[in-house]
Protein backbone atom coordinates (compact mmCIF):
# COMPACT_ATOMS: atom_id res chain seq x y z
CA UNK A 1 0.00 0.00 0.00
CA UNK A 2 0.97 3.71 -0.85
CA UNK A 3 2.97 5.25 2.36
CA UNK A 4 0.92 8.16 1.54
CA UNK A 5 -2.43 6.68 1.61
CA UNK A 6 -2.00 4.70 5.00
CA UNK A 7 -1.51 8.47 6.13
CA UNK A 8 -4.09 9.56 4.22
CA UNK A 9 -6.87 6.92 5.79
CA UNK A 10 -5.05 7.55 9.34
CA UNK A 11 -5.91 11.72 8.61
CA UNK A 12 -9.61 10.25 7.97
CA UNK A 13 -9.79 8.65 11.00
CA UNK A 14 -8.44 11.54 13.18
CA UNK A 15 -11.07 13.94 11.54
CA UNK A 16 -14.04 11.32 11.63
CA UNK A 17 -13.33 9.60 14.21
CA UNK A 18 -11.11 11.88 16.30
CA UNK A 19 -8.45 9.27 16.39
CA UNK A 20 -5.24 10.82 16.06
CA UNK A 21 -2.67 8.17 17.29
CA UNK A 22 -1.01 6.62 14.42
CA UNK A 23 -1.50 10.15 12.81
CA UNK A 24 0.42 11.79 15.23
CA UNK A 25 3.18 8.71 14.84
CA UNK A 26 3.89 11.39 10.88
CA UNK A 27 4.03 14.59 12.70
CA UNK A 28 7.31 16.43 14.13
CA UNK A 29 5.49 18.20 17.97
CA UNK A 30 7.89 21.17 17.76
CA UNK A 31 6.60 23.06 20.58
CA UNK A 32 3.03 22.31 20.25
CA UNK A 33 1.24 18.40 20.38
CA UNK A 34 0.75 16.61 17.36
CA UNK A 35 -2.52 16.22 18.23
CA UNK A 36 -3.24 19.88 19.00
CA UNK A 37 -1.53 20.51 15.18
CA UNK A 38 -4.23 17.70 13.54
CA UNK A 39 -6.95 19.27 15.85
CA UNK A 40 -6.60 22.77 13.64
CA UNK A 41 -7.73 21.05 10.49
CA UNK A 42 -10.63 18.25 12.12
CA UNK A 43 -11.65 21.43 13.39
CA UNK A 44 -11.84 23.40 9.79
CA UNK A 45 -13.45 20.62 8.37
CA UNK A 46 -16.07 19.47 10.95
CA UNK A 47 -17.02 23.28 11.49
CA UNK A 48 -17.66 23.90 7.98
CA UNK A 49 -19.38 21.50 7.11
CA UNK A 50 -21.95 21.50 10.14
CA UNK A 51 -21.93 25.05 8.97
CA UNK A 52 -22.98 23.83 5.66
CA UNK A 53 -25.69 21.62 7.00
CA UNK A 54 -27.00 24.51 9.15
CA UNK A 55 -27.22 26.64 6.33
CA UNK A 56 -29.64 23.81 4.60
CA UNK A 57 -31.67 22.96 7.78
CA UNK A 58 -32.70 26.38 9.56
CA UNK A 59 -35.63 24.95 10.88
CA UNK A 60 -34.08 21.65 12.16
CA UNK A 61 -31.71 23.81 14.23
CA UNK A 62 -34.15 25.99 15.21
CA UNK A 63 -36.85 22.78 16.57
CA UNK A 64 -33.48 20.87 18.44
CA UNK A 65 -31.43 24.13 19.13
CA UNK A 66 -28.18 25.36 17.74
CA UNK A 67 -25.90 23.14 20.33
CA UNK A 68 -28.09 19.50 19.76
CA UNK A 69 -27.93 20.20 16.06
CA UNK A 70 -24.15 20.82 16.20
CA UNK A 71 -24.15 17.14 18.40
CA UNK A 72 -26.33 15.53 15.39
CA UNK A 73 -24.56 17.48 12.51
CA UNK A 74 -21.08 16.34 14.35
CA UNK A 75 -22.27 12.19 14.39
CA UNK A 76 -23.65 13.01 11.15
CA UNK A 77 -20.74 13.92 9.46
CA UNK A 78 -18.65 11.14 10.97
CA UNK A 79 -20.76 8.71 9.59
CA UNK A 80 -21.89 9.73 6.53
CA UNK A 81 -19.13 12.49 5.24
CA UNK A 82 -19.81 14.30 1.94
CA UNK A 83 -18.70 12.43 -1.18
CA UNK A 84 -18.12 15.30 -3.37
CA UNK A 85 -16.60 19.01 -2.81
CA UNK A 86 -20.18 20.47 -3.67
CA UNK A 87 -20.99 21.12 0.08
CA UNK A 88 -23.70 23.39 -0.51
CA UNK A 89 -25.43 19.83 -1.38
CA UNK A 90 -24.50 17.84 1.27
CA UNK A 91 -27.11 16.69 3.37
CA UNK A 92 -28.83 14.26 1.02
CA UNK A 93 -29.39 11.73 3.66
CA UNK A 94 -29.40 13.72 6.81
CA UNK A 95 -33.45 13.35 7.04
CA UNK A 96 -32.71 9.38 7.15
CA UNK A 97 -30.22 10.03 9.83
CA UNK A 98 -32.52 11.93 12.28
CA UNK A 99 -35.07 9.22 11.47
CA UNK A 100 -32.95 6.84 13.01
CA UNK A 101 -31.31 9.05 15.36
CA UNK A 102 -32.26 7.38 19.08
CA UNK A 103 -32.36 11.19 20.67
CA UNK A 104 -34.42 12.51 17.97
CA UNK A 105 -37.15 9.65 18.38
CA UNK A 106 -39.80 11.60 20.22
CA UNK A 107 -39.71 14.71 17.62
CA UNK A 108 -41.37 12.36 15.59
CA UNK A 109 -41.80 15.07 12.76
CA UNK A 110 -38.58 16.22 12.55
CA UNK A 111 -36.88 13.61 9.53
CA UNK A 112 -39.76 15.09 7.56
CA UNK A 113 -39.24 18.94 8.13
CA UNK A 114 -35.97 17.96 6.85
CA UNK A 115 -36.70 16.18 3.98
CA UNK A 116 -38.61 19.63 3.37
CA UNK A 117 -36.19 21.73 4.11
CA UNK A 118 -33.42 19.34 1.79
CA UNK A 119 -36.58 19.71 -1.34
CA UNK A 120 -36.51 23.27 -0.66
CA UNK A 121 -32.79 23.78 -1.17
CA UNK A 122 -32.15 21.95 -4.29
CA UNK A 123 -35.17 23.54 -5.43
CA UNK A 124 -33.42 26.63 -4.67
CA UNK A 125 -29.80 25.99 -6.54
CA UNK A 126 -31.06 23.59 -9.28
CA UNK A 127 -30.43 24.86 -12.63
CA UNK A 128 -32.56 26.15 -15.20
CA UNK A 129 -33.91 24.31 -17.29
CA UNK A 130 -36.48 24.95 -20.80
CA UNK A 131 -40.17 23.60 -20.45
CA UNK A 132 -40.78 20.71 -22.63
CA UNK A 133 -43.27 22.07 -25.83
CA UNK A 134 -45.85 19.58 -25.74
CA UNK A 135 -45.93 19.28 -29.74
CA UNK A 136 -42.89 17.10 -29.12
CA UNK A 137 -44.84 14.73 -28.34
CA UNK A 138 -46.81 14.82 -31.54
CA UNK A 139 -45.25 11.99 -33.58
CA UNK A 140 -45.66 9.78 -31.00
CA UNK A 141 -48.18 6.69 -31.70
CA UNK A 142 -51.29 6.80 -29.13
CA UNK A 143 -49.93 3.17 -28.19
CA UNK A 144 -47.29 3.94 -26.76
CA UNK A 145 -48.60 6.48 -24.31
CA UNK A 146 -48.39 4.40 -21.62
CA UNK A 147 -44.66 3.70 -22.08
CA UNK A 148 -44.07 7.43 -21.65
CA UNK A 149 -41.65 8.25 -18.85
CA UNK A 150 -41.18 11.95 -18.09
CA UNK A 151 -37.83 13.76 -16.71
CA UNK A 152 -38.93 16.72 -14.48
CA UNK A 153 -37.62 20.29 -14.17
CA UNK A 154 -34.59 19.81 -11.31
CA UNK A 155 -36.29 22.33 -9.46
CA UNK A 156 -39.56 19.98 -9.13
CA UNK A 157 -40.15 17.99 -5.86
CA UNK A 158 -42.35 15.89 -4.40
CA UNK A 159 -42.70 14.90 -0.58
CA UNK A 160 -45.55 13.57 1.81
CA UNK A 161 -46.30 13.61 5.14
CA UNK A 162 -48.61 12.22 8.00
CA UNK A 163 -47.78 15.67 9.95
CA UNK A 164 -48.20 19.27 9.39
CA UNK A 165 -44.73 20.10 7.95
CA UNK A 166 -45.78 23.10 6.39
CA UNK A 167 -47.22 24.77 9.97
CA UNK A 168 -44.80 23.86 11.46
CA UNK A 169 -42.07 25.11 8.81
CA UNK A 170 -43.95 28.93 9.23
CA UNK A 171 -43.74 28.59 12.75
CA UNK A 172 -40.10 28.26 12.97
CA UNK A 173 -38.87 30.13 10.46
CA UNK A 174 -35.97 33.00 11.82
CA UNK A 175 -38.47 36.47 11.62
CA UNK A 176 -41.09 34.62 14.20
CA UNK A 177 -40.47 35.41 17.26
CA UNK A 178 -43.25 34.22 19.08
CA UNK A 179 -44.13 30.95 17.98
CA UNK A 180 -47.97 29.51 18.18
CA UNK A 181 -47.83 25.75 19.31
CA UNK A 182 -48.76 23.45 15.96
CA UNK A 183 -51.30 20.70 16.62
CA UNK A 184 -49.48 17.55 15.64
CA UNK A 185 -52.94 16.08 15.03
CA UNK A 186 -54.27 18.76 12.55
CA UNK A 187 -53.10 16.16 9.41
CA UNK A 188 -50.27 15.96 6.69
CA UNK A 189 -49.06 17.14 3.82
CA UNK A 190 -48.57 16.29 -0.04
CA UNK A 191 -46.15 19.09 -1.39
CA UNK A 192 -45.20 20.16 -4.23
CA UNK A 193 -42.01 22.10 -4.64
CA UNK A 194 -40.19 24.20 -7.49
CA UNK A 195 -38.64 27.56 -8.38
CA UNK A 196 -40.74 29.60 -10.65
CA UNK A 197 -39.09 33.12 -11.45
CA UNK A 198 -36.30 32.71 -9.20
CA UNK A 199 -38.36 32.26 -5.93
CA UNK A 200 -39.22 28.93 -4.19
CA UNK A 201 -42.64 27.94 -3.67
CA UNK A 202 -44.65 24.87 -2.19
CA UNK A 203 -48.20 23.81 -2.51
CA UNK A 204 -50.60 21.15 -1.18
CA UNK A 205 -51.88 18.99 -4.23
CA UNK A 206 -55.21 16.60 -3.96
CA UNK A 207 -54.39 13.03 -3.45
CA UNK A 208 -54.40 12.01 -6.87
CA UNK A 209 -52.68 14.54 -8.61
CA UNK A 210 -50.00 13.96 -5.91
CA UNK A 211 -49.74 10.52 -6.53
CA UNK A 212 -49.35 10.77 -10.41
CA UNK A 213 -46.79 13.36 -10.24
CA UNK A 214 -44.62 11.59 -7.67
CA UNK A 215 -44.81 8.14 -9.25
CA UNK A 216 -43.73 10.30 -12.61
CA UNK A 217 -41.22 12.38 -10.85
CA UNK A 218 -39.96 8.71 -9.49
CA UNK A 219 -39.10 7.62 -13.32
CA UNK A 220 -42.73 5.60 -13.75
CA UNK A 221 -43.92 5.21 -17.10
CA UNK A 222 -47.44 6.79 -17.50
CA UNK A 223 -49.64 4.05 -17.65
CA UNK A 224 -48.08 2.48 -14.22
CA UNK A 225 -49.29 5.77 -12.84
CA UNK A 226 -52.17 6.23 -13.84
CA UNK A 227 -53.04 3.01 -12.46
CA UNK A 228 -51.48 3.68 -9.46
CA UNK A 229 -53.56 6.47 -8.82
CA UNK A 230 -56.78 4.28 -9.67
CA UNK A 231 -57.02 3.29 -5.47
CA UNK A 232 -56.53 7.11 -4.67
CA UNK A 233 -59.35 9.10 -3.54
CA UNK A 234 -60.56 12.22 -5.17
CA UNK A 235 -61.77 13.11 -9.03
CA UNK A 236 -59.30 12.14 -11.31
CA UNK A 237 -58.83 13.25 -14.98
CA UNK A 238 -56.12 11.93 -16.85
CA UNK A 239 -55.75 14.34 -19.90
CA UNK A 240 -56.84 17.31 -17.40
CA UNK A 241 -53.45 16.11 -15.23
CA UNK A 242 -51.38 15.79 -18.32
CA UNK A 243 -52.22 19.33 -19.86
CA UNK A 244 -51.49 20.85 -16.48
CA UNK A 245 -47.52 19.43 -16.21
CA UNK A 246 -46.72 21.19 -19.65
CA UNK A 247 -48.85 24.34 -18.59
CA UNK A 248 -47.21 24.79 -15.47
CA UNK A 249 -43.73 24.04 -16.99
CA UNK A 250 -42.67 20.93 -14.94
CA UNK A 251 -41.64 18.47 -17.80
CA UNK A 252 -38.34 19.05 -19.07
CA UNK A 253 -38.01 15.73 -21.55
CA UNK A 254 -39.39 12.52 -22.11
CA UNK A 255 -38.26 8.67 -22.72
CA UNK A 256 -40.42 5.61 -23.96
CA UNK A 257 -39.79 2.46 -21.76
CA UNK A 258 -38.59 -0.31 -23.35
CA UNK A 259 -36.82 1.75 -26.13
CA UNK A 260 -33.34 2.92 -26.90
CA UNK B 1 2.37 28.71 -20.05
CA UNK B 2 -0.52 31.18 -19.77
CA UNK B 3 -3.13 30.48 -22.19
CA UNK B 4 -3.85 34.39 -23.10
CA UNK B 5 -1.15 36.71 -22.23
CA UNK B 6 -3.10 39.79 -23.22
CA UNK B 7 -5.52 39.34 -20.85
CA UNK B 8 -3.32 38.33 -18.24
CA UNK B 9 -1.70 41.96 -18.66
CA UNK B 10 -5.34 43.69 -18.39
CA UNK B 11 -5.77 41.44 -15.00
CA UNK B 12 -3.52 42.97 -12.20
CA UNK B 13 -5.89 43.41 -8.96
CA UNK B 14 -8.86 41.59 -8.14
CA UNK B 15 -11.04 40.55 -4.96
CA UNK B 16 -12.80 37.66 -4.00
CA UNK B 17 -16.49 37.18 -5.37
CA UNK B 18 -18.64 36.99 -2.19
CA UNK B 19 -22.50 36.39 -2.39
CA UNK B 20 -23.66 39.77 -0.29
CA UNK B 21 -21.46 41.41 -2.28
CA UNK B 22 -23.09 40.79 -6.03
CA UNK B 23 -25.50 43.32 -5.96
CA UNK B 24 -23.47 45.96 -4.96
CA UNK B 25 -20.41 45.02 -7.78
CA UNK B 26 -22.97 45.01 -10.34
CA UNK B 27 -24.77 48.29 -9.58
CA UNK B 28 -21.14 50.19 -8.78
CA UNK B 29 -18.24 48.49 -10.85
CA UNK B 30 -15.88 49.37 -8.05
CA UNK B 31 -12.25 50.00 -9.52
CA UNK B 32 -11.15 46.38 -9.74
CA UNK B 33 -9.81 44.01 -12.70
CA UNK B 34 -10.88 40.91 -11.58
CA UNK B 35 -12.64 38.84 -9.67
CA UNK B 36 -12.09 35.42 -8.45
CA UNK B 37 -14.46 32.62 -7.28
CA UNK B 38 -14.89 29.22 -5.74
CA UNK B 39 -15.74 26.89 -8.78
CA UNK B 40 -17.49 24.85 -6.40
CA UNK B 41 -20.05 27.36 -5.26
CA UNK B 42 -21.52 27.23 -8.86
CA UNK B 43 -21.75 23.77 -10.46
CA UNK B 44 -25.24 23.25 -9.75
CA UNK B 45 -25.47 26.22 -12.56
CA UNK B 46 -28.12 27.22 -11.06
CA UNK B 47 -29.02 31.00 -9.87
CA UNK B 48 -25.99 31.77 -8.43
CA UNK B 49 -24.09 30.86 -11.91
CA UNK B 50 -26.83 32.93 -13.75
CA UNK B 51 -25.79 35.94 -11.36
CA UNK B 52 -21.96 34.98 -12.10
CA UNK B 53 -22.32 35.08 -15.99
CA UNK B 54 -24.13 38.09 -15.42
CA UNK B 55 -21.23 39.68 -13.45
CA UNK B 56 -19.05 38.25 -15.84
CA UNK B 57 -19.95 40.96 -18.66
CA UNK B 58 -18.35 43.84 -16.24
CA UNK B 59 -15.05 42.02 -14.59
CA UNK B 60 -13.03 39.09 -15.72
CA UNK B 61 -13.50 36.23 -13.74
CA UNK B 62 -10.73 33.50 -12.28
CA UNK B 63 -11.63 30.17 -10.66
CA UNK B 64 -10.44 29.05 -7.64
CA UNK B 65 -11.10 25.38 -7.28
CA UNK B 66 -11.00 23.80 -3.57
CA UNK B 67 -12.70 20.20 -3.90
CA UNK B 68 -10.14 18.72 -7.10
CA UNK B 69 -7.23 17.46 -4.23
CA UNK B 70 -4.28 17.50 -5.79
CA UNK B 71 -2.76 15.57 -3.46
CA UNK B 72 -5.13 12.44 -3.39
CA UNK B 73 -3.35 9.22 -3.57
CA UNK B 74 -6.26 7.65 -5.04
CA UNK B 75 -6.20 10.02 -7.57
CA UNK B 76 -8.79 12.61 -8.83
CA UNK B 77 -12.48 12.49 -8.74
CA UNK B 78 -13.65 12.12 -12.69
CA UNK B 79 -17.03 13.26 -11.95
CA UNK B 80 -15.55 16.70 -10.49
CA UNK B 81 -13.25 17.32 -13.16
CA UNK B 82 -16.26 16.64 -15.71
CA UNK B 83 -18.02 19.47 -13.76
CA UNK B 84 -15.34 21.74 -13.12
CA UNK B 85 -14.45 21.33 -16.94
CA UNK B 86 -17.87 22.15 -17.79
CA UNK B 87 -17.87 25.56 -15.32
CA UNK B 88 -14.54 26.52 -17.55
CA UNK B 89 -16.24 26.20 -20.84
CA UNK B 90 -18.99 28.34 -19.51
CA UNK B 91 -17.24 30.92 -17.78
CA UNK B 92 -14.48 30.85 -19.73
CA UNK B 93 -11.73 32.23 -17.02
CA UNK B 94 -8.41 33.80 -17.66
CA UNK B 95 -6.97 31.70 -14.34
CA UNK B 96 -7.68 28.53 -13.17
CA UNK B 97 -6.38 27.84 -9.48
CA UNK B 98 -6.11 24.77 -7.32
CA UNK B 99 -3.68 23.46 -4.08
CA UNK B 100 -1.34 21.76 -3.37
CA UNK B 101 -3.25 19.65 -0.44
CA UNK B 102 -5.67 16.56 -0.89
CA UNK B 103 -9.14 15.78 0.88
CA UNK B 104 -10.86 13.16 -0.30
CA UNK B 105 -9.38 9.64 0.70
CA UNK B 106 -11.45 6.60 -0.12
CA UNK B 107 -14.26 8.99 -1.79
CA UNK B 108 -15.10 10.99 1.59
CA UNK B 109 -14.47 14.58 1.25
CA UNK B 110 -13.48 15.90 3.94
CA UNK B 111 -14.00 19.52 3.31
CA UNK B 112 -10.11 21.18 4.38
CA UNK B 113 -7.19 21.71 2.64
CA UNK B 114 -5.35 19.03 4.37
CA UNK B 115 -1.12 18.94 3.74
CA UNK B 116 1.15 16.64 2.31
CA UNK B 117 4.41 15.10 3.30
CA UNK B 118 6.72 16.08 0.43
CA UNK B 119 8.29 13.25 -0.25
CA UNK B 120 9.12 11.60 -3.75
CA UNK B 121 6.52 9.89 -3.71
CA UNK B 122 3.92 12.66 -2.92
CA UNK B 123 5.19 14.01 -5.76
CA UNK B 124 4.93 11.52 -8.27
CA UNK B 125 1.07 11.52 -7.32
CA UNK B 126 0.69 14.96 -7.45
CA UNK B 127 2.64 15.20 -10.75
CA UNK B 128 -0.02 12.48 -11.66
CA UNK B 129 -2.72 14.16 -10.93
CA UNK B 130 -2.16 17.73 -11.86
CA UNK B 131 -1.19 16.20 -15.27
CA UNK B 132 -4.74 14.56 -14.97
CA UNK B 133 -6.21 17.46 -14.58
CA UNK B 134 -4.67 19.82 -17.07
CA UNK B 135 -5.61 17.15 -19.66
CA UNK B 136 -9.30 16.76 -18.09
CA UNK B 137 -9.95 20.53 -18.02
CA UNK B 138 -8.44 21.49 -21.29
CA UNK B 139 -6.08 23.84 -20.05
CA UNK B 140 -3.08 24.85 -17.31
CA UNK B 141 -3.76 25.09 -14.10
CA UNK B 142 -2.02 27.61 -11.29
CA UNK B 143 -1.00 25.39 -7.95
CA UNK B 144 -1.36 27.39 -5.01
CA UNK B 145 1.20 26.88 -1.71
CA UNK B 146 -1.06 25.94 1.17
CA UNK B 147 -1.23 27.30 4.41
CA UNK B 148 0.03 24.43 7.28
CA UNK B 149 -0.15 23.47 10.70
CA UNK B 150 1.99 20.94 10.83
CA UNK B 151 5.55 19.53 9.48
CA UNK B 152 5.45 15.34 8.61
CA UNK B 153 8.56 13.61 10.01
CA UNK B 154 9.43 12.15 6.35
CA UNK B 155 9.09 15.82 4.85
CA UNK B 156 12.51 15.53 2.82
CA UNK B 157 12.05 18.18 0.16
CA UNK B 158 11.52 21.72 1.05
CA UNK B 159 7.52 23.05 -0.12
CA UNK B 160 9.26 25.91 -2.35
CA UNK B 161 11.38 22.81 -4.42
CA UNK B 162 8.60 20.62 -4.47
CA UNK B 163 6.68 23.58 -6.61
CA UNK B 164 9.19 24.09 -8.74
CA UNK B 165 9.48 20.16 -9.44
CA UNK B 166 5.96 20.03 -10.62
CA UNK B 167 6.09 22.98 -12.46
CA UNK B 168 8.79 21.68 -14.21
CA UNK B 169 7.32 17.98 -14.42
CA UNK B 170 3.47 18.91 -16.00
CA UNK B 171 4.15 22.57 -16.84
CA UNK B 172 1.47 24.26 -14.48
CA UNK B 173 1.97 27.53 -12.92
CA UNK B 174 1.92 28.86 -9.50
CA UNK B 175 -0.40 30.59 -7.23
CA UNK B 176 1.72 32.34 -4.54
CA UNK B 177 -0.24 33.39 -1.36
CA UNK B 178 1.43 35.17 0.37
CA UNK B 179 -0.35 35.23 3.71
CA UNK B 180 0.05 31.64 3.60
CA UNK B 181 4.22 32.31 3.47
CA UNK B 182 3.90 34.82 6.89
CA UNK B 183 1.31 31.87 8.79
CA UNK B 184 3.79 29.04 8.00
CA UNK B 185 6.99 31.21 8.78
CA UNK B 186 5.47 31.48 12.05
CA UNK B 187 3.72 27.69 12.09
CA UNK B 188 6.24 25.95 10.62
CA UNK B 189 9.17 27.60 10.70
CA UNK B 190 9.05 28.22 6.76
CA UNK B 191 11.71 30.97 5.61
CA UNK B 192 9.28 32.99 3.27
CA UNK B 193 12.05 35.30 1.49
CA UNK B 194 14.00 31.93 0.65
CA UNK B 195 10.82 30.45 -0.24
CA UNK B 196 10.24 33.33 -2.59
CA UNK B 197 13.85 32.89 -4.22
CA UNK B 198 13.27 29.06 -4.53
CA UNK B 199 10.09 29.39 -6.70
CA UNK B 200 10.93 29.63 -10.37
CA UNK B 201 10.03 33.28 -10.83
CA UNK B 202 8.35 32.36 -14.52
CA UNK B 203 5.97 30.08 -13.58
CA UNK B 204 4.05 32.53 -10.97
CA UNK B 205 0.48 32.91 -12.37
CA UNK B 206 -1.40 34.78 -9.20
CA UNK B 207 -0.91 35.90 -6.40
CA UNK B 208 -3.20 35.99 -2.96
CA UNK B 209 -3.45 38.16 0.19
CA UNK B 210 -5.09 37.62 2.54
CA UNK B 211 -5.87 38.13 7.21
CA UNK B 212 -5.35 35.27 9.26
CA UNK B 213 -6.46 34.51 12.77
CA UNK B 214 -4.31 33.58 16.43
CA UNK B 215 -5.18 30.55 17.87
CA UNK B 216 -3.33 30.04 21.49
CA UNK B 217 -2.15 26.42 22.37
CA UNK B 218 -0.40 25.46 25.31
CA UNK B 219 1.36 28.99 25.72
CA UNK B 220 2.39 28.97 22.24
CA UNK B 221 0.26 30.90 19.02
CA UNK B 222 -0.65 29.35 15.74
CA UNK B 223 -1.77 31.27 12.58
CA UNK B 224 -4.84 30.55 11.44
CA UNK B 225 -5.58 31.36 7.71
CA UNK B 226 -9.28 31.99 8.12
CA UNK B 227 -9.19 34.64 5.46
CA UNK B 228 -11.22 36.69 8.32
CA UNK B 229 -9.39 39.90 9.13
CA UNK B 230 -7.22 42.72 7.14
CA UNK B 231 -4.14 42.04 5.43
CA UNK B 232 -1.33 42.66 8.22
CA UNK B 233 1.78 45.04 7.53
CA UNK B 234 3.92 42.20 7.16
CA UNK B 235 1.99 40.22 4.73
CA UNK B 236 1.88 43.76 2.76
CA UNK B 237 6.05 43.57 2.78
CA UNK B 238 6.31 39.69 1.50
CA UNK B 239 3.64 41.24 -1.20
CA UNK B 240 6.54 44.21 -2.11
CA UNK B 241 9.77 41.38 -2.20
CA UNK B 242 6.79 38.92 -4.34
CA UNK B 243 6.39 41.22 -6.84
CA UNK B 244 9.84 42.48 -7.21
CA UNK B 245 10.69 38.74 -7.54
CA UNK B 246 7.99 37.90 -9.65
CA UNK B 247 6.59 41.28 -11.53
CA UNK B 248 3.39 42.66 -11.75
CA UNK B 249 1.33 39.73 -11.62
CA UNK B 250 -2.10 39.43 -10.80
CA UNK B 251 -2.93 39.95 -7.59
CA UNK B 252 -5.83 38.95 -5.31
CA UNK B 253 -7.98 40.25 -2.32
CA UNK B 254 -9.27 37.13 -0.59
CA UNK B 255 -11.82 37.47 2.47
CA UNK B 256 -14.21 34.78 3.48
CA UNK B 257 -14.89 35.32 7.25
CA UNK B 258 -15.81 38.43 9.15
CA UNK B 259 -17.04 39.55 5.87
CA UNK B 260 -16.67 43.54 5.41
CA UNK B 261 -18.13 46.14 3.16
CA UNK B 262 -17.17 45.96 0.04
CA UNK B 263 -15.73 49.66 0.48
CA UNK B 264 -13.55 47.96 2.62
CA UNK B 265 -12.11 45.38 -0.10
CA UNK B 266 -11.76 47.56 -2.05
CA UNK B 267 -10.17 49.86 -0.22
CA UNK B 268 -7.46 47.17 0.26
CA UNK B 269 -7.07 46.14 -3.54
CA UNK B 270 -5.82 50.16 -3.82
CA UNK B 271 -3.22 49.60 -1.30
CA UNK B 272 -2.07 46.27 -3.24
CA UNK B 273 -2.26 48.36 -6.44
CA UNK B 274 -0.38 51.17 -5.11
CA UNK B 275 2.19 48.67 -4.63
CA UNK B 276 1.45 46.91 -7.44
CA UNK B 277 2.69 49.31 -9.65
CA UNK B 278 6.25 49.78 -8.40
CA UNK B 279 6.74 46.60 -9.96
CA UNK B 280 5.49 47.01 -13.29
Amino acid sequence: MSSLLEIQRDFRRAILAGDTTALAAFIEVEGIAAAERIEIHRNNARMSLSAALAETFPVVCRLVDARFFAFAAHEFICGLPPDTPCVAGYGARFADFLADFPPCRELVYLADVARLEWVLQRAGAAADGTPLDPASLGGLAAADAERLTFRFQPSFGYLCSPWPIIEIWRANQSEVTARAPVNLESGGALLEVRRRDGVVEFRELAPATFAFRAALDGGTALGDAIEAVAGVEGEFDVNAECAALFIEGAIAGFNLVGSA
Amino acid sequence: MFDDRTRRAEAQIGIGLRAPHVDELSATRPALDFLEVHAENYMDFGPAFTRLMYIRRDFMLSLHGVGLSLGSAEGLDRDHLGRFRDLIDRVQPFLVSEHLSWSVVDGAYLNDLLPLPYTEESLAIVTRNVAAAQDGLGRSLLVENPSRYLRFRDSRIPEAEFLAELVRRTGCGILCDVNNLYVNAHNVGEDPILYLETLPADAIGEIHLAGHARCDIDERTLLIDDHGAAICDEVWTLFGAALNRFGAVPSLIERDKNLPALADLVAEASIARSIHVLAA
